[in-house]
């Protein structure tokens, strides 16, 4: 056989690996949907009721899409296109509720609003799911919103600056050209808000993923948990279908952009009012949900803090040990998928790992039991194997479009100069790239970290029997234990991250300055 | 036969042919049909406007391209052949200095050049690194990264990274386009002296006409993937070809 064939089958075989892993299972899903015995239930997926509970969904992930497109937008705007003191600060403190469990800031908020209000029930609704999810999932605009502004090029904001005004130089040329980072940012956070069942569930409100979540685990109607999954599978799949190119290279998962040529403006007159607004932003996102937690924590007759570690430690400890090892594997899956792609024209494995990111997560959950709960592969099911699967599902696609970001500013030309000088292949993978992506690697390996640790999702629906895992344990425990009982853990599971988060930090900020080269 | 740089052609320096040679970018088509014999020794200019496909002949003749049709030969021996690489660029005996200059970021400016030396087990490393650093007279900054060198210190690196191993062919794709004239002239004058002693054959793509005609014993003007005109710089200079009238004049 030629050997060029040997070598695209030898290259094809971990993208079928990744497939039958990971994508199988999802078109598994679809073909058990389609060839069911129990019609009625895949009419019933359809039914009235379920349209409009998937309307009702759509319209509050809508609303927080829109309101948090429009803040992130905001503070990007600020923290990108300004200058002012502290930027460095505030982009890290404003980005850390995205790195943090949706429901810790559920808990926070009930917190809060209980201690505002007395035990009012109000927060027990809509309106509460779309403040915490704006909460959650602002950041997230911000860093791609933020991300496309910094490469918008002086020249075109200078040229435009010409001939009018700052603001409608802002909406008649920034704002189009940024776009597709607004249209993917919206999409995104709808999706994300559409996909978690978290708070909505601690808050009580019927939610079409809360209804999937239930009829599936409580329930047990797997033909109407598996039909609800497809449909909610087919509206994520078009609604990211209009930038799919876009959210496939995700610029915005990216460590820094090198020769960037964005114009920042000085302001002077309005620093303090600026600083106030991020302040405030800050107090809500971060500062006034710990402090809310530290008090309802005292609350109780009993310093509940001692109950709570103890129920916690094992868990904690659990927990850092499964996110660590599903993090060497989304960072070296990451790295392959992301070369694949970027040097090596082969998109099937970012492709399958963009088509696992978009599925919610209890549809991700649901798709991997049914594949995987066989007799046969129990060596996954009933291991921490399938909870590496979901975090490589839900989370590999982070980690390689951050590394192919970073693939993709190493120039091809310093491959080729060492090609030309007969330095073999892996050589110059190890001795050229490798150091070369050491703060992208990083950068991966933090927020695949972060991300594992915290992920409820899917965690909640594949996790093996007698295993207890940080998030699950908290959430799992709100629904029976005193208040301040959960507040404790809470706190904990948020001070655990937070600390993990600035350890990280720190390291990061000595390995940048090691690795970075100007 | 010498030749007016001092450079004499004899059977060490390759002959490089390039033989219908077409070459696309996905749908488009960047050379078309290409033929053309570089002459052994000496230097020949590619000269032409951004786009006419002179960095892609460098790249066809590194190996670093395969051709969508045709044959490259160089001394005689088929490289390259419709779509397959036949000598890997490695074993062509070819330095090559890139637009970017492809300076390891992450090496410093000894290391840079001693990768390549190590790779391929040469004896008294030390010793040829800095016998090529004085040369060009950047000896003391062997211990910089390249972000601390200026943007001529830089270029010099590149080039005596890629003289290193002592190629027989030498391609450079607008090295020197960012500096100013009378460093590109000094370097350029270091780099006459070397070929002079090294005898090796330079092939240097440039758009800029006079340093083609500064530089060059041969220039091939290029033109949309095709030659409008080539051979010795008066020759081309006789062209009738109105692209080449126009595009020598401005």
């Amino acid at each position: 056989m030629d050997r060029a064939i040997v070598r695209h089958i030898i290259r094809m075989v971990p993208s079928l690996l990744l497939f039958l892993l990971l994508g199988l299972p999802l078109v598994l899903l679809l073909l058990q949907w389609l060839s069911g015995e129990d019609k009625s239930a895949l009419l019933s997926s359809i039914s009235r009721e379920t349209l409009v509970l998937v309307g009702k969904s759509l319209l509050i992930s809508g609303i927080v899409a829109l309101l948090a497109t429009f803040t992130g937008t905001v503070c990007g705007f600020i923290l990108y296109k300004l200058r002012f003191a502290f930027i460095g600060i505030y982009k890290v403190a404003l980005l850390l509720p995205l790195l943090i469990s949706p429901y810790i800031f559920a808990v926070a908020w009930k917190d809060g609003f209980f201690w505002l209000f007395g035990n009012n029930a109000a927060i027990y609704s809509d309106a509460g799911v779309i403040l915490v999810h704006t909460i959650v999932f602002f950041p997230l605009a911000m860093l791609i919103t933020g991300s496309a502004l910094s490469q918008v090029d002086a020249g075109y904001e200078e040229a435009g600056l010409m001939l009018m005004p700052f603001r409608k130089m802002v909406v008649k040329i920034v704002l189009p050209l940024i776009r597709p980072a607004l249209t993917i940012s919206f999409l995104l956070i709808l999706i994300f808000s559409l996909s978690d069942f978290s708070v909505p569930a601690f808050f009580g409100v019927r939610t079409f993923t809360t209804e999937i979540f239930t009829q599936f685990s409580a329930l047990y109607n797997f033909p109407l948990a598996i039909g609800q999954s497809v449909l909610l599978l087919f509206i994520c799949l078009l609604l990211m279908l209009a930038e799919a190119r876009y959210l496939s290279d995700a610029p915005f998962f990216s460590v820094s952009v090198k020769g960037g040529v964005s114009k920042k403006y000085n302001i002077q007159k309005r620093q303090a009012l600026f600083h106030a607004l991020l302040w405030l932003l800050l107090i809500m996102v971060l500062l006034m949900p710990v402090f809310m937690l530290g008090i309802q924590s005292l609350s109780g007759r009993t310093l509940f803090f001692r109950e709570a570690w103890i129920l916690m430690r094992p868990a904690a400890l659990q927990s850092v040990k499964l996110a660590l090892s599903g993090t060497l594997l989304l960072t070296s899956v990451g790295l392959w998928t992301a070369y694949a792609k970027d040097r090596m024209g082969n998109r099937l494995p970012n492709v399958l790992l963009l088509l696992t990111f978009i599925v919610p997560s209890t549809v991700l959950g649901i798709a991997l039991i049914r594949y995987y709960n066989l007799s046969a592969m129990n060596f996954i099911y009933g291991t921490t194997a399938i909870l590496l699967l979901a975090y490589l599902g839900k989370f590999g696609f982070i980690a390689s479009r951050i590394i192919g970001n970073g693939i993709r500013q190493i120039p091809v030309s310093l491959e080729e100069s060492a090609l030309v000088m007969g330095i073999p292949s892996w050589k110059i993978f190890v001795k050229i790239n490798l150091p070369l992506l050491v703060p992208s690697l990083f950068a991966a390996f933090v927020l695949s970290f972060i991300l594992s640790l915290g992920e409820l999702g899917v965690t909640m629906l594949v996790y093996p029997p007698g295993m207890e895992l940080m998030p699950v344990k908290t959430f799992t425990i709100s629904a029976n234990a005193p208040e301040a009982l959960t507040s404790s853990m809470t706190l904990i599971n948020l001070g655990v991250t937070i600390a993990l988060i600035a350890l990280f930090f720190v390291a990061g900020k000595w390995l940048f300055k090691r690795y970075q080269y100007a | 036969m010498w030749l007016e740089n001092g450079c004499s052609k004899d059977i060490n320096m390759p002959e490089i042919i390039l033989q219908h040679i077409t070459h696309c970018y996905g749908d488009k088509e960047v050379l078309n049909n290409f033929s053309y014999s570089f002459e052994q020794g000496g230097t020949t200019c590619l000269l032409g406007p951004s786009g006419c496909g002179k960095t892609t002949v460098l790249r066809l003749i590194a190996g670093l391209e395969r051709p969508s049709s045709g044959v490259i030969k160089i001394d005689g021996v088929k490289v390259s052949e419709k779509g397959v690489i036949l000598i890997p660029p490695h074993q062509r005996q070819v330095g090559f200095v890139f637009q970017d200059l492809a300076l390891w970021p992450h090496f410093s400016v000894y290391k840079n050049i001693a990768f390549a030396l190590k790779e391929s087990k040469e004896a008294n490393i030390k010793e040829k690194i800095f016998e090529w650093l004085e040369l060009f007279g950047i000896s003391d900054k062997a211990r910089k990264y390249p972000h601390q060198l200026s943007g001529g210190q830089k270029q010099m690196v590149a080039i005596a990274r890629s003289l290193v191993l002592q190629p027989k062919i030498l391609l450079m794709d607008e090295p020197l386009a960012n500096i100013d004239a009378h460093l590109k002239e000094r370097i350029l004058g270091h780099l006459k002296d070397i070929q002079r002693q090294q005898q090796f054959t330079m092939l240097y793509v440039t758009h800029d006409q006079k340093e083609a005609m500064n530089t060059g014993d041969y220039i091939v003007v290029m033109n949309a993937g095709k030659i409008a005109a080539a051979g010795s710089k008066e020759e081309v200079s006789r062209s009738s070809s109105e692209f080449v009238k126009s595009f020598l004049k401005t």
